[in-house]
Protein backbone atom coordinates (compact mmCIF):
# COMPACT_ATOMS: atom_id res chain seq x y z
CA UNK A 1 0.00 0.00 0.00
CA UNK A 2 1.43 3.39 -0.98
CA UNK A 3 2.43 6.01 1.60
CA UNK A 4 -0.24 8.44 0.37
CA UNK A 5 -3.01 5.84 0.70
CA UNK A 6 -1.83 4.95 4.22
CA UNK A 7 -1.68 8.62 5.16
CA UNK A 8 -5.19 9.20 3.84
CA UNK A 9 -6.45 6.14 5.77
CA UNK A 10 -4.79 7.52 8.90
CA UNK A 11 -6.60 10.85 8.50
CA UNK A 12 -9.89 8.99 8.05
CA UNK A 13 -9.23 6.84 11.12
CA UNK A 14 -8.37 9.89 13.24
CA UNK A 15 -11.49 11.72 12.05
CA UNK A 16 -13.69 8.75 12.96
CA UNK A 17 -12.00 8.25 16.32
CA UNK A 18 -12.41 11.93 17.16
CA UNK A 19 -16.14 11.61 16.41
CA UNK A 20 -16.33 8.66 18.82
CA UNK A 21 -14.48 10.53 21.57
CA UNK A 22 -16.54 13.69 21.18
CA UNK A 23 -19.76 11.69 21.32
CA UNK A 24 -18.74 9.75 24.42
CA UNK A 25 -17.41 12.90 26.16
CA UNK A 26 -20.87 14.48 25.99
CA UNK A 27 -22.72 11.54 27.48
CA UNK A 28 -24.46 11.28 30.80
CA UNK A 29 -21.92 9.52 33.04
CA UNK A 30 -24.67 7.88 35.04
CA UNK A 31 -25.74 5.90 31.99
CA UNK A 32 -23.89 3.31 29.93
CA UNK A 33 -23.43 3.72 26.18
CA UNK A 34 -24.01 1.28 23.39
CA UNK A 35 -24.12 1.12 19.60
CA UNK A 36 -26.22 -0.99 17.26
CA UNK A 37 -25.38 -2.68 14.01
CA UNK A 38 -27.08 -0.86 11.15
CA UNK A 39 -29.55 -3.70 10.48
CA UNK A 40 -31.27 -3.07 13.84
CA UNK A 41 -34.06 -0.51 13.81
CA UNK A 42 -33.89 2.46 16.19
CA UNK A 43 -35.99 5.60 16.42
CA UNK A 44 -34.11 8.65 15.19
CA UNK A 45 -31.47 6.76 13.21
CA UNK A 46 -31.43 5.56 9.63
CA UNK A 47 -31.49 1.76 9.33
CA UNK A 48 -29.71 1.04 6.06
CA UNK A 49 -28.18 -2.39 6.73
CA UNK A 50 -25.18 -1.32 4.67
CA UNK A 51 -27.32 -1.06 1.53
CA UNK A 52 -28.01 1.79 -0.87
CA UNK A 53 -31.53 0.45 -1.34
CA UNK A 54 -32.38 1.46 2.26
CA UNK A 55 -30.93 4.96 1.93
CA UNK A 56 -33.08 7.35 3.95
CA UNK A 57 -35.14 4.73 5.77
CA UNK A 58 -35.80 5.91 9.34
CA UNK A 59 -37.87 3.33 11.23
CA UNK A 60 -40.54 4.58 13.63
CA UNK A 61 -39.75 1.99 16.31
CA UNK A 62 -36.92 0.41 18.28
CA UNK A 63 -35.81 -3.19 17.82
CA UNK A 64 -36.50 -5.14 21.03
CA UNK A 65 -32.79 -5.47 22.06
CA UNK A 66 -32.36 -1.72 21.60
CA UNK A 67 -35.55 -0.96 23.52
CA UNK A 68 -34.41 -3.20 26.39
CA UNK A 69 -30.96 -1.59 26.61
CA UNK A 70 -32.52 1.88 26.61
CA UNK A 71 -34.98 0.83 29.33
CA UNK A 72 -32.01 -0.41 31.37
CA UNK A 73 -30.43 3.05 31.22
CA UNK A 74 -28.40 2.76 28.03
CA UNK A 75 -27.67 5.56 25.59
CA UNK A 76 -27.61 4.60 21.92
CA UNK A 77 -24.70 6.61 20.54
CA UNK A 78 -24.80 5.42 16.94
CA UNK A 79 -25.26 2.76 14.32
CA UNK A 80 -22.28 0.71 13.15
CA UNK A 81 -21.38 -0.05 9.56
CA UNK A 82 -21.65 -3.53 8.12
CA UNK A 83 -21.56 -5.60 4.94
CA UNK A 84 -24.74 -5.07 2.91
CA UNK A 85 -27.49 -7.06 4.69
CA UNK A 86 -24.72 -9.04 6.43
CA UNK A 87 -23.31 -10.44 3.16
CA UNK A 88 -19.61 -10.58 3.88
CA UNK A 89 -16.69 -11.62 6.04
CA UNK A 90 -14.64 -8.41 5.94
CA UNK A 91 -17.14 -5.48 6.03
CA UNK A 92 -15.97 -4.31 2.61
CA UNK A 93 -19.36 -4.89 0.94
CA UNK A 94 -20.99 -1.75 2.32
CA UNK A 95 -22.53 1.26 0.61
CA UNK A 96 -21.69 3.37 3.66
CA UNK A 97 -17.99 3.08 4.37
CA UNK A 98 -15.54 0.40 5.38
CA UNK A 99 -14.44 0.17 9.04
CA UNK A 100 -10.68 0.17 9.65
CA UNK A 101 -9.10 -2.27 12.08
CA UNK A 102 -8.01 -0.38 15.23
CA UNK A 103 -4.88 -2.57 15.50
CA UNK A 104 -3.79 -1.79 11.92
CA UNK A 105 -5.84 0.49 9.72
CA UNK A 106 -4.67 -1.22 6.53
CA UNK A 107 -6.54 -4.36 7.65
CA UNK A 108 -10.14 -5.47 7.93
CA UNK A 109 -12.22 -5.46 11.10
CA UNK A 110 -13.91 -8.66 9.94
CA UNK A 111 -17.55 -8.87 9.05
CA UNK A 112 -20.25 -8.46 8.81
CA UNK A 113 -20.47 -6.65 12.18
CA UNK A 114 -17.15 -4.90 11.46
CA UNK A 115 -18.22 -1.50 12.75
CA UNK A 116 -19.41 -3.13 15.98
CA UNK A 117 -16.00 -4.82 16.39
CA UNK A 118 -14.19 -1.50 15.97
CA UNK A 119 -16.51 0.34 18.39
CA UNK A 120 -16.17 -2.37 21.05
CA UNK A 121 -12.39 -2.30 20.67
CA UNK A 122 -11.92 1.48 20.66
CA UNK A 123 -14.29 2.70 23.38
CA UNK A 124 -13.66 1.55 26.96
CA UNK A 125 -16.86 0.45 28.68
CA UNK A 126 -18.76 0.34 25.40
CA UNK A 127 -21.05 -2.48 24.39
CA UNK A 128 -21.89 -3.05 20.73
CA UNK A 129 -24.96 -4.90 19.50
CA UNK A 130 -23.98 -7.17 16.63
CA UNK A 131 -25.85 -9.71 14.57
CA UNK A 132 -24.54 -13.09 13.48
CA UNK A 133 -25.89 -15.25 10.69
CA UNK A 134 -22.78 -17.27 9.80
CA UNK A 135 -20.04 -15.75 11.96
CA UNK A 136 -20.65 -12.02 11.87
CA UNK A 137 -19.99 -11.54 15.59
CA UNK A 138 -17.16 -14.03 16.10
CA UNK A 139 -15.20 -12.83 13.05
CA UNK A 140 -15.06 -9.13 13.99
CA UNK A 141 -14.48 -10.02 17.66
CA UNK A 142 -11.48 -12.09 16.57
CA UNK A 143 -9.93 -9.49 14.25
CA UNK A 144 -10.61 -6.58 16.63
CA UNK A 145 -9.40 -8.40 19.77
CA UNK A 146 -12.64 -8.25 21.78
CA UNK A 147 -15.14 -10.65 23.31
CA UNK A 148 -18.04 -11.55 21.00
CA UNK A 149 -21.06 -13.57 22.16
CA UNK A 150 -23.48 -15.07 19.63
CA UNK A 151 -26.37 -16.48 21.69
CA UNK A 152 -28.50 -19.51 20.95
CA UNK A 153 -30.85 -18.92 18.03
CA UNK A 154 -34.04 -17.61 19.65
CA UNK A 155 -32.48 -16.38 22.92
CA UNK A 156 -32.66 -12.71 21.90
CA UNK A 157 -35.68 -11.30 20.08
CA UNK A 158 -35.21 -10.48 16.40
CA UNK A 159 -38.09 -8.00 16.39
CA UNK A 160 -36.79 -4.92 14.56
CA UNK A 161 -33.93 -6.76 12.89
CA UNK A 162 -33.65 -6.43 9.12
CA UNK A 163 -33.54 -10.11 8.21
CA UNK A 164 -30.79 -11.85 6.31
CA UNK A 165 -31.67 -15.50 7.05
CA UNK A 166 -34.64 -15.99 9.38
CA UNK A 167 -33.58 -19.39 10.65
CA UNK A 168 -30.00 -18.25 11.27
CA UNK A 169 -29.97 -14.62 12.49
CA UNK A 170 -28.97 -14.00 16.12
CA UNK A 171 -28.52 -10.69 17.94
CA UNK A 172 -25.49 -10.68 20.25
CA UNK A 173 -22.89 -8.48 21.88
CA UNK A 174 -19.28 -7.38 21.49
CA UNK A 175 -17.26 -5.65 24.23
CA UNK A 176 -13.78 -5.50 25.72
CA UNK A 177 -14.58 -7.94 28.52
CA UNK A 178 -16.77 -10.90 29.37
CA UNK A 179 -18.17 -9.05 32.39
CA UNK A 180 -19.54 -6.26 30.14
CA UNK A 181 -21.08 -8.81 27.80
CA UNK A 182 -22.57 -10.76 30.70
CA UNK A 183 -24.13 -7.66 32.25
CA UNK A 184 -25.91 -6.57 29.09
CA UNK A 185 -26.69 -10.02 27.73
CA UNK A 186 -29.03 -10.56 30.65
CA UNK A 187 -30.85 -7.37 29.62
CA UNK A 188 -31.43 -8.24 25.97
CA UNK A 189 -32.20 -11.97 26.43
CA UNK A 190 -35.65 -13.36 27.16
CA UNK A 191 -38.97 -14.05 25.47
CA UNK A 192 -40.66 -11.43 23.35
CA UNK A 193 -44.16 -12.12 21.96
CA UNK A 194 -43.23 -10.07 18.91
CA UNK A 195 -40.74 -12.79 17.91
CA UNK A 196 -42.24 -16.27 18.41
CA UNK A 197 -38.83 -17.93 17.98
CA UNK A 198 -37.80 -16.31 21.26
CA UNK A 199 -40.72 -17.77 23.20
CA UNK A 200 -39.57 -21.38 23.53
CA UNK A 201 -36.44 -20.57 25.54
CA UNK A 202 -35.69 -21.79 29.05
CA UNK A 203 -34.96 -19.19 31.73
CA UNK A 204 -31.43 -17.81 31.69
CA UNK A 205 -29.65 -19.15 34.79
CA UNK A 206 -28.05 -16.74 37.27
CA UNK A 207 -24.66 -18.28 36.82
CA UNK A 208 -23.05 -20.71 34.40
CA UNK A 209 -20.89 -23.70 35.01
CA UNK A 210 -17.30 -23.43 33.87
CA UNK A 211 -16.66 -26.12 31.24
CA UNK A 212 -13.97 -28.49 32.52
CA UNK A 213 -13.75 -30.63 29.41
CA UNK A 214 -13.35 -29.27 25.87
CA UNK A 215 -13.32 -31.07 22.52
CA UNK A 216 -11.31 -29.88 19.53
CA UNK A 217 -12.40 -31.32 16.15
CA UNK A 218 -9.22 -32.20 14.24
CA UNK A 219 -10.99 -31.08 11.04
CA UNK A 220 -10.97 -27.53 12.44
CA UNK A 221 -7.19 -27.54 12.62
CA UNK A 222 -6.64 -27.87 8.89
CA UNK A 223 -6.04 -24.94 6.53
CA UNK A 224 -4.90 -22.64 9.33
CA UNK A 225 -2.32 -19.91 8.97
CA UNK A 226 0.77 -21.26 10.83
CA UNK A 227 0.75 -18.23 13.16
CA UNK A 228 -2.87 -18.91 14.10
CA UNK A 229 -2.12 -22.59 14.68
CA UNK A 230 0.82 -21.72 16.94
CA UNK A 231 -1.11 -19.09 18.90
CA UNK A 232 -4.07 -21.42 19.31
CA UNK A 233 -1.89 -24.31 20.50
CA UNK A 234 -0.32 -22.01 23.10
CA UNK A 235 -3.79 -21.07 24.30
CA UNK A 236 -4.73 -24.76 24.54
CA UNK A 237 -1.61 -25.29 26.65
CA UNK A 238 -2.66 -22.47 28.93
CA UNK A 239 -6.16 -23.94 29.28
CA UNK A 240 -4.63 -27.28 30.28
CA UNK A 241 -2.49 -25.49 32.87
CA UNK A 242 -5.74 -24.06 34.25
CA UNK A 243 -6.98 -27.61 34.83
CA UNK A 244 -9.27 -27.83 31.79
CA UNK A 245 -9.25 -31.16 29.97
CA UNK A 246 -8.83 -30.77 26.23
CA UNK A 247 -9.24 -33.67 23.85
CA UNK A 248 -9.02 -33.86 20.06
CA UNK A 249 -11.96 -35.59 18.42
CA UNK A 250 -13.08 -36.25 14.87
CA UNK A 251 -16.13 -34.53 13.36
CA UNK A 252 -15.98 -35.34 9.63
CA UNK A 253 -19.49 -34.06 8.96
CA UNK A 254 -18.18 -30.50 9.46
CA UNK A 255 -17.30 -30.53 5.75
CA UNK A 256 -21.00 -30.30 4.93
CA UNK A 257 -21.56 -27.22 7.07
CA UNK A 258 -20.28 -24.54 4.69
CA UNK A 259 -22.37 -25.51 1.63
CA UNK A 260 -25.46 -26.22 3.75
CA UNK A 261 -25.13 -22.84 5.44
CA UNK A 262 -24.71 -20.84 2.23
CA UNK A 263 -27.63 -22.61 0.58
CA UNK A 264 -29.99 -21.98 3.50
CA UNK A 265 -28.75 -18.44 4.10
CA UNK A 266 -28.98 -17.34 0.46
CA UNK A 267 -32.33 -19.10 -0.05
CA UNK A 268 -33.78 -17.23 2.90
CA UNK A 269 -32.07 -13.97 1.91
CA UNK A 270 -33.37 -14.11 -1.65
CA UNK A 271 -36.95 -14.19 -0.37
CA UNK A 272 -36.36 -11.63 2.40
CA UNK A 273 -34.87 -9.13 -0.03
CA UNK A 274 -37.90 -9.36 -2.31
CA UNK A 275 -39.53 -6.66 -0.18
CA UNK A 276 -36.99 -4.06 -1.33
CA UNK A 277 -38.59 -2.90 -4.53
CA UNK A 278 -38.61 0.90 -4.43
CA UNK A 279 -42.01 1.27 -2.79
CA UNK A 280 -42.03 0.58 0.91
CA UNK A 281 -38.62 1.26 2.47
CA UNK A 282 -35.68 3.51 1.74
CA UNK A 283 -34.91 4.32 -1.86
CA UNK A 284 -38.11 5.18 -3.71
CA UNK A 285 -38.62 4.92 -7.43
CA UNK A 286 -40.67 7.99 -8.43
CA UNK A 287 -41.59 7.05 -11.99
CA UNK A 288 -44.83 5.16 -11.42
CA UNK A 289 -45.94 5.08 -15.04
CA UNK A 290 -44.19 1.82 -15.82
CA UNK A 291 -44.99 -1.87 -15.50
CA UNK A 292 -44.38 -3.19 -12.00
CA UNK A 293 -41.78 -5.68 -13.27
CA UNK A 294 -39.71 -2.87 -14.77
CA UNK A 295 -40.30 -0.68 -11.71
CA UNK A 296 -39.07 -3.33 -9.25
CA UNK A 297 -36.26 -4.56 -11.48
CA UNK A 298 -34.90 -1.09 -12.13
CA UNK A 299 -34.51 0.03 -8.53
CA UNK A 300 -33.14 -3.34 -7.38
CA UNK A 301 -30.59 -3.55 -10.19
CA UNK A 302 -29.05 -0.15 -9.51
CA UNK A 303 -29.24 -0.31 -5.69
CA UNK A 304 -28.04 -3.77 -4.68
CA UNK A 305 -24.28 -4.26 -4.47
CA UNK A 306 -22.25 -6.96 -6.16
CA UNK A 307 -22.30 -9.52 -3.34
CA UNK A 308 -26.01 -8.95 -2.67
CA UNK A 309 -26.79 -9.72 -6.31
CA UNK A 310 -24.58 -12.83 -6.20
CA UNK A 311 -26.35 -14.17 -3.11
CA UNK A 312 -29.82 -13.35 -4.43
CA UNK A 313 -28.99 -15.27 -7.62
CA UNK A 314 -27.55 -18.23 -5.71
CA UNK A 315 -30.52 -18.41 -3.33
CA UNK A 316 -33.08 -18.03 -6.10
CA UNK A 317 -31.38 -20.77 -8.11
CA UNK A 318 -31.29 -23.17 -5.15
CA UNK A 319 -35.03 -22.72 -4.57
CA UNK A 320 -36.07 -23.26 -8.18
CA UNK A 321 -38.18 -26.23 -9.19
CA UNK A 322 -35.94 -29.20 -9.80
CA UNK A 323 -33.15 -28.03 -7.47
CA UNK A 324 -35.04 -27.57 -4.20
CA UNK A 325 -34.59 -31.15 -3.02
CA UNK A 326 -30.94 -31.35 -4.02
CA UNK A 327 -29.96 -28.10 -2.33
CA UNK A 328 -32.47 -26.62 0.12
CA UNK A 329 -34.00 -29.76 1.65
CA UNK A 330 -30.62 -31.49 1.75
CA UNK A 331 -29.20 -28.53 3.65
CA UNK A 332 -32.00 -28.72 6.22
CA UNK A 333 -31.15 -32.41 6.70
CA UNK A 334 -27.46 -31.56 7.13
CA UNK A 335 -28.30 -28.97 9.77
CA UNK A 336 -30.28 -31.57 11.71
CA UNK A 337 -27.46 -34.08 11.40
CA UNK A 338 -24.90 -31.56 12.69
CA UNK A 339 -27.10 -30.69 15.67
CA UNK A 340 -27.15 -34.39 16.55
CA UNK A 341 -23.35 -34.66 16.12
CA UNK A 342 -22.82 -31.69 18.44
CA UNK A 343 -25.25 -33.20 20.97
CA UNK A 344 -23.25 -36.43 20.96
CA UNK A 345 -20.05 -34.50 21.68
CA UNK A 346 -21.79 -32.58 24.47
CA UNK A 347 -22.54 -35.88 26.23
CA UNK A 348 -18.82 -36.11 27.06
CA UNK A 349 -17.58 -32.51 26.81
CA UNK A 350 -19.12 -29.21 27.84
CA UNK A 351 -17.91 -27.23 24.86
CA UNK A 352 -16.21 -27.46 21.47
CA UNK A 353 -13.08 -25.37 21.03
CA UNK A 354 -11.57 -24.13 17.74
CA UNK A 355 -9.70 -21.08 16.51
CA UNK A 356 -12.21 -18.40 15.46
CA UNK A 357 -10.74 -17.39 12.11
CA UNK A 358 -8.14 -19.32 10.11
CA UNK A 359 -5.90 -16.27 9.63
CA UNK A 360 -5.15 -12.90 11.21
CA UNK A 361 -7.03 -9.84 9.94
CA UNK A 362 -6.16 -9.58 6.24
CA UNK A 363 -5.08 -6.39 4.49
CA UNK A 364 -7.64 -4.72 2.22
CA UNK A 365 -5.39 -5.31 -0.80
CA UNK A 366 -5.38 -9.06 0.00
CA UNK A 367 -9.17 -9.08 0.29
CA UNK A 368 -9.54 -7.37 -3.09
CA UNK A 369 -7.77 -10.34 -4.71
CA UNK A 370 -9.99 -12.99 -3.10
CA UNK A 371 -12.57 -14.88 -5.15
CA UNK A 372 -16.12 -15.27 -3.72
CA UNK A 373 -15.56 -18.92 -2.83
CA UNK A 374 -12.36 -18.07 -0.93
CA UNK A 375 -14.28 -15.49 1.09
CA UNK A 376 -17.04 -17.99 1.87
CA UNK A 377 -14.39 -20.51 2.95
CA UNK A 378 -12.93 -18.04 5.44
CA UNK A 379 -16.03 -18.67 7.60
CA UNK A 380 -15.51 -22.43 7.87
CA UNK A 381 -14.89 -22.29 11.64
CA UNK A 382 -17.73 -19.94 12.54
CA UNK A 383 -20.40 -21.49 10.30
CA UNK A 384 -21.05 -24.80 12.16
CA UNK A 385 -22.36 -23.24 15.41
CA UNK A 386 -24.29 -20.61 13.45
CA UNK A 387 -25.92 -23.17 11.17
CA UNK A 388 -27.00 -25.27 14.15
CA UNK A 389 -28.08 -22.32 16.33
CA UNK A 390 -25.55 -23.22 19.05
CA UNK A 391 -24.31 -20.38 21.27
CA UNK A 392 -20.66 -19.49 20.84
CA UNK A 393 -18.16 -16.97 22.10
CA UNK A 394 -14.93 -15.65 20.59
CA UNK A 395 -12.14 -14.61 22.95
CA UNK A 396 -8.72 -13.13 22.21
CA UNK A 397 -6.23 -15.93 22.88
CA UNK A 398 -2.89 -14.80 21.42
CA UNK A 399 -1.18 -11.97 19.53
CA UNK A 400 1.04 -12.18 16.44
CA UNK A 401 3.04 -9.08 15.62
CA UNK A 402 0.61 -7.14 17.78
CA UNK A 403 -2.48 -8.47 15.98
CA UNK A 404 -5.08 -10.54 17.84
CA UNK A 405 -5.96 -14.19 17.28
CA UNK A 406 -9.24 -15.56 18.58
CA UNK A 407 -10.48 -18.84 19.95
CA UNK A 408 -14.12 -19.88 19.77
CA UNK A 409 -16.05 -21.94 22.29
CA UNK A 410 -19.36 -23.57 21.33
CA UNK A 411 -21.82 -25.04 23.82
CA UNK A 412 -25.19 -26.73 23.62
CA UNK A 413 -28.35 -24.71 23.02
CA UNK A 414 -29.19 -22.30 25.87
CA UNK A 415 -25.81 -22.68 27.66
CA UNK A 416 -24.53 -19.14 27.07
CA UNK A 417 -23.80 -18.60 30.75
CA UNK A 418 -21.34 -21.51 30.73
CA UNK A 419 -19.45 -19.81 27.92
CA UNK A 420 -19.40 -16.52 29.81
CA UNK A 421 -18.16 -18.31 32.92
CA UNK A 422 -15.32 -19.82 30.91
CA UNK A 423 -14.56 -16.41 29.40
CA UNK A 424 -14.28 -14.83 32.86
CA UNK A 425 -11.89 -17.53 34.03
CA UNK A 426 -9.84 -17.14 30.84
CA UNK A 427 -9.54 -13.40 31.39
CA UNK A 428 -8.01 -14.09 34.78
CA UNK A 429 -5.20 -16.01 33.10
CA UNK A 430 -4.70 -14.09 29.86
CA UNK A 431 -4.37 -10.35 29.49
CA UNK A 432 -6.10 -8.70 26.53
CA UNK A 433 -4.34 -5.94 24.59
CA UNK A 434 -6.05 -2.85 23.24
CA UNK A 435 -4.54 -0.66 20.56
CA UNK A 436 -3.21 2.76 21.37
CA UNK A 437 -4.99 5.31 19.23
CA UNK A 438 -3.78 8.91 19.02
CA UNK A 439 -5.84 11.89 17.97
CA UNK B 1 -23.81 -22.87 -15.80
CA UNK B 2 -24.76 -21.11 -19.01
CA UNK B 3 -25.78 -17.51 -19.38
CA UNK B 4 -29.37 -18.39 -20.30
CA UNK B 5 -29.92 -20.03 -16.91
CA UNK B 6 -28.43 -17.08 -15.04
CA UNK B 7 -30.54 -14.69 -17.10
CA UNK B 8 -33.67 -16.71 -16.20
CA UNK B 9 -32.74 -16.72 -12.49
CA UNK B 10 -32.13 -12.96 -12.64
CA UNK B 11 -35.57 -12.38 -14.18
CA UNK B 12 -37.20 -14.37 -11.39
CA UNK B 13 -35.23 -12.33 -8.84
CA UNK B 14 -36.16 -9.04 -10.56
CA UNK B 15 -32.56 -8.16 -11.40
CA UNK B 16 -31.37 -6.79 -14.70
CA UNK B 17 -27.79 -7.82 -15.32
CA UNK B 18 -25.26 -6.35 -17.74
CA UNK B 19 -23.43 -8.62 -20.15
CA UNK B 20 -20.37 -8.44 -17.91
CA UNK B 21 -22.43 -9.39 -14.84
CA UNK B 22 -24.09 -12.30 -16.64
CA UNK B 23 -20.68 -13.64 -17.58
CA UNK B 24 -19.17 -13.13 -14.13
CA UNK B 25 -22.05 -14.45 -12.02
CA UNK B 26 -22.40 -17.51 -14.27
CA UNK B 27 -18.74 -18.32 -13.58
CA UNK B 28 -19.04 -17.57 -9.85
CA UNK B 29 -22.14 -19.72 -9.38
CA UNK B 30 -20.53 -22.50 -11.36
CA UNK B 31 -17.50 -22.47 -9.02
CA UNK B 32 -19.66 -22.22 -5.91
CA UNK B 33 -22.12 -24.98 -6.84
CA UNK B 34 -19.30 -27.23 -7.99
CA UNK B 35 -17.74 -26.83 -4.54
CA UNK B 36 -21.11 -27.41 -2.87
CA UNK B 37 -21.59 -30.73 -4.68
CA UNK B 38 -19.97 -32.34 -1.62
CA UNK B 39 -23.52 -32.20 -0.23
CA UNK B 40 -24.42 -35.09 -2.53
CA UNK B 41 -22.35 -37.27 -0.18
CA UNK B 42 -24.32 -36.23 2.93
CA UNK B 43 -27.05 -38.63 4.08
CA UNK B 44 -30.64 -37.51 3.45
CA UNK B 45 -33.26 -37.74 6.17
CA UNK B 46 -36.89 -36.75 6.54
CA UNK B 47 -36.45 -35.67 10.16
CA UNK B 48 -35.55 -32.01 9.77
CA UNK B 49 -37.21 -28.79 10.79
CA UNK B 50 -37.08 -25.28 9.40
CA UNK B 51 -35.52 -23.84 12.57
CA UNK B 52 -32.60 -25.12 14.66
CA UNK B 53 -34.69 -25.04 17.85
CA UNK B 54 -38.32 -25.98 18.57
CA UNK B 55 -40.64 -23.04 17.95
CA UNK B 56 -43.95 -22.56 19.75
CA UNK B 57 -47.05 -20.81 18.49
CA UNK B 58 -47.63 -17.50 20.24
CA UNK B 59 -51.18 -16.28 20.54
CA UNK B 60 -52.47 -13.10 22.11
CA UNK B 61 -55.89 -12.13 23.38
CA UNK B 62 -58.23 -11.37 20.51
CA UNK B 63 -58.42 -7.68 21.27
CA UNK B 64 -57.76 -4.83 18.87
CA UNK B 65 -54.33 -3.33 19.26
CA UNK B 66 -52.05 -1.03 17.33
CA UNK B 67 -48.28 -0.94 17.84
CA UNK B 68 -47.52 1.49 15.06
CA UNK B 69 -49.60 4.22 13.51
CA UNK B 70 -50.23 3.24 9.86
CA UNK B 71 -49.95 6.91 8.97
CA UNK B 72 -46.33 6.87 10.12
CA UNK B 73 -45.62 3.78 8.02
CA UNK B 74 -47.25 5.40 4.99
CA UNK B 75 -44.90 8.33 5.46
CA UNK B 76 -42.14 6.22 3.88
CA UNK B 77 -44.24 5.55 0.78
CA UNK B 78 -45.65 7.47 -2.14
CA UNK B 79 -49.31 8.20 -1.39
CA UNK B 80 -52.36 9.85 -2.90
CA UNK B 81 -55.02 10.88 -0.40
CA UNK B 82 -55.15 7.81 1.84
CA UNK B 83 -53.88 5.32 -0.74
CA UNK B 84 -50.42 3.94 -1.43
CA UNK B 85 -49.30 4.64 -4.99
CA UNK B 86 -47.55 1.97 -7.01
CA UNK B 87 -46.55 1.12 -10.58
CA UNK B 88 -48.89 -0.16 -13.28
CA UNK B 89 -50.04 -3.77 -13.09
CA UNK B 90 -50.37 -4.11 -16.85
Amino acid sequence: MSASVTSSLMRLAQQRYRAFVETVDHLDDAKFHFSAKDNLCAVGFQARAGSAILEGYVPPFDATPIRRLKDAGGQLIGKTTMDEFGFGTFSVNSAHGVPLNPFDITRSCGGSSGGAGAAACLIPGHVALGVSTGGSISGPACFCGVVGLSPTYGRVSRYGLIDYGNSLDKVGLLARSASLVREHFRTIAGPDPKDPTSCAQPTLPDKGRRPDSLAIPTEALTNLDPAVRKGFQEAVGRLKDMGVQVKEISMPSLRFAMPAYYILATSEASTNLARYCGMRFGRREEELNQHFNDFFTGVRSVSFGDEAKRRILLGTYCRMVGFRSRYYLKSLAVRQMLIEKYRKIFQEHQAVLTPTMPFIAPRFEEISRMKPLEMYGADFLTIPPNLTGMPHISLPCAYVDGLPIGMQLVSDHWHEMDLLEMASVWEGAFEYHHPEVRL
Amino acid sequence: MDREIIARVARVARLELTEEELERYAKDLDDILDNFSVLDEAPMTDSYTFNPIPVVDVLREDEPGQDLDPQVLRGQMSTYEDYVRGPRLS
